[in-house]
């Protein structure tokens, strides 16, 4: 489904990644792992296309990235859902409207908003908040509506960049149930974290980064580092 | 992909932006409104000058009046004489029986006059030929050509009413405006378009988390550019309805007046360039353009797509 082929991205002449070679599957769950600098979220942003690449290419079920035109970039971002540690809700909207948000600006109509976001918040689990604001909600609940978001255009893949960072232990774990919940669903899901007892609750593919280079590789992994 | 409930929801937001910060919007538009009433200004002033300069350019002529009881070959030598001129535009003749025609039908509703008319016996009026140059600066040397001793005895009268000194001046004045106009309407317009330019960055800063959550969800480049270009345009289309609303009443009142003084004959509301929708249409079209570019410039520095 995603292939990485000698990837390489440079900041200024320091190299964020280098030489990246990576397969993703349809279905799979992978925990990214590495220091914070690492390379993590540039490797998420160049899938997004958010930064150019310097070096290789991208391939998304054969579709080269760095090909698709300025104008189509939006229809790939609708394929992937992307959520951050600073969670990014809008704060004077609902958790129902910041869902409905995403399908508002993608050209939704009403009705289809008004039949797709209660089923999107029941998956979460959130339902009974939908007419909560962010600041009434606990940053797992937030994080949750955040994630709802990412899957309002149905998203073949889920980007999670250090979805857990600014949470508790608790919290965190509500956040990885739904996000190995939504794999099952037939998500292909990828988490960039560097908490390990997370990574190794999970146990699933394992890619470890050390300074832009991937320095280990495995199936039911453990973190390593 | 682009279709109606997108559009509407660009109008909306364009809308929201435009209200949510009240003095922001208002001092956009006030700029705007100073430009366009600056432009509006000096567009009419050049209008009722060019128009001033048209109507006494067209009244310049040379009057030769005949001699009573002349013959007609004597007129019509002196007609071809002057037609062979290549200064001369052209030479009308009024015979002395046409003179006296017009000038009954022109009173003929004063009976005072008809009466009169009546008992004369014969036609004091004489013959006239109404000539016109091609340049101004041809009537000079045409009106001395008439003057010449071998015309002096069919020749009664030369009115030659020398109004270059006015047309000059009339054409300095225009020249000035424009100049001078092109030079003010091009400085405001810059400083509109810095103003714009600001208001928009600023929403573009107030609002960078929507815009930042809408690229991520895959809105697309003009679904996010959308609301900003519809803010600038009702700062453009606010600025015109205001605009508008102050020379109205300068259309409706002073205008006709003006016309009347200029020139009595012609009405100033016939001519398109005097038309109060055409000079709402220029101004519309000039403030979109402001909004606009502006808009653009601000969007392509700060937006990022």
């Amino acid at each position: 489904m995603i292939k990485f082929e000698n990837v390489s991205k440079q900041y200024n002449k320091s190299k964020a990644l280098d030489g990246i070679n990576l397969e993703i599957h349809h279905g799979e769950f992978i925990s990214l792992v590495g220091l914070s600098g690492a390379g993590k979220t540039t490797l998420m942003k160049l899938l997004i296309g958010e930064e150019g690449i310097d070096g290789g290419r991208i391939l998304i079920d054969d579709i080269d990235i760095s090909k698709v035109k300025k104008s189509d970039m939006p229809f790939l971002r609708r394929k992937i859902g992307m959520v951050f540690q600073d969670i990014k809700l809008l704060p004077k909207r609902t958790a129902f409207e910041n869902v409905a948000f995403a399908m508002e600006v993608c050209g939704h109509r009403k009705e289809k908003i008004y039949e797709d976001v209660p089923k999107i918040l029941e998956l979460v689990g959130l339902m009974h908040k939908r007419d909560d604001f962010p600041h009434q909600m606990s940053g797992g609940e937030r994080q949750r509506v955040a994630i709802a978001r990412a899957l309002a255009h149905r998203p073949v893949l889920l980007l999670a960049d250090e979805p857990t960072g600014n949470l508790d232990e608790v919290n965190a774990n509500e956040v990885i149930d739904l996000l190995l919940k939504i794999n099952q669903l037939g998500t292909t899901v990828v988490l960039a974290t560097h908490a390990a007892d997370l990574v190794n609750k999970v146990k699933k593919r394992v890619i470890t980064i050390e300074n832009g280079r991937i320095t280990l590789e495995q199936e039911k992994g453990r973190y390593k580092l | 992909m682009f279709h109606s409930v997108s559009f509407l929801r660009i109008i909306k937001t364009g809308l929201v932006n435009f209200t949510r910060n009240l003095w922001l919007s208002a001092a956009a538009t006030m700029v705007m409104t100073i430009t366009l009433v600056i432009f509006s200004t000096l567009f009419l002033l050049f209008a009722i000058t060019s128009f001033s300069l048209q109507s006494i350019q067209n009244t310049v002529d040379i009057s030769v009046y005949f001699k009573i009881g002349l013959a007609e070959e004597k007129i019509q030598a002196l007609q071809q004489d002057i037609q062979s001129n290549p200064k001369v535009k052209e030479v009308k003749y009024t015979s002395a029986e046409q003179a006296f025609q017009n000038f009954k039908d022109k009173h003929a509703s004063d009976p005072l006059i008809t009466q009169s008319l009546n008992e004369l016996t014969e036609n004091p009026l004489p013959a006239t030929l109404n000539i016109k140059a091609n340049t101004l600066e041809d009537y000079p040397a045409i009106a001395s050509q008439l003057q010449d001793a071998k015309y002096q005895e069919v020749v009664d009268k030369i009115n030659f009413e020398d109004n270059r000194v006015v047309i000059e001046r009339l054409n300095r004045i225009l020249k000035f405006i424009v100049s001078f106009g092109v030079g003010l309407v091009a400085v405001f317009s810059l400083i509109a378009i810095l103003v714009i330019f600001n208001t928009i960055t600023l929403t573009i800063y107030n609002r960078r988390e929507e815009v930042e959550i809408m690229r991520l969800v895959g809105a697309t480049n003009w679904y996010i550019r959308g609301p900003f270009l519809t803010e600038s345009f009702l700062y453009a289309i606010s600025a015109t309805v205001l605009c508008s609303l102050i020379f109205l009443p300068v259309f409706v009142k002073v205008l006709p007046k003006v016309a009347a003084y200029v020139n009595p004959q012609v009405n100033l509301f016939n001519q398109n360039i005097f038309n109060f929708w055409y000079l709402v249409l220029i101004l519309l079209a000039l403030s979109l353009f402001l909004a606009t570019s502006s808009t653009l410039l601000a969007i392509r520095k700060y937006l990022k797509i």
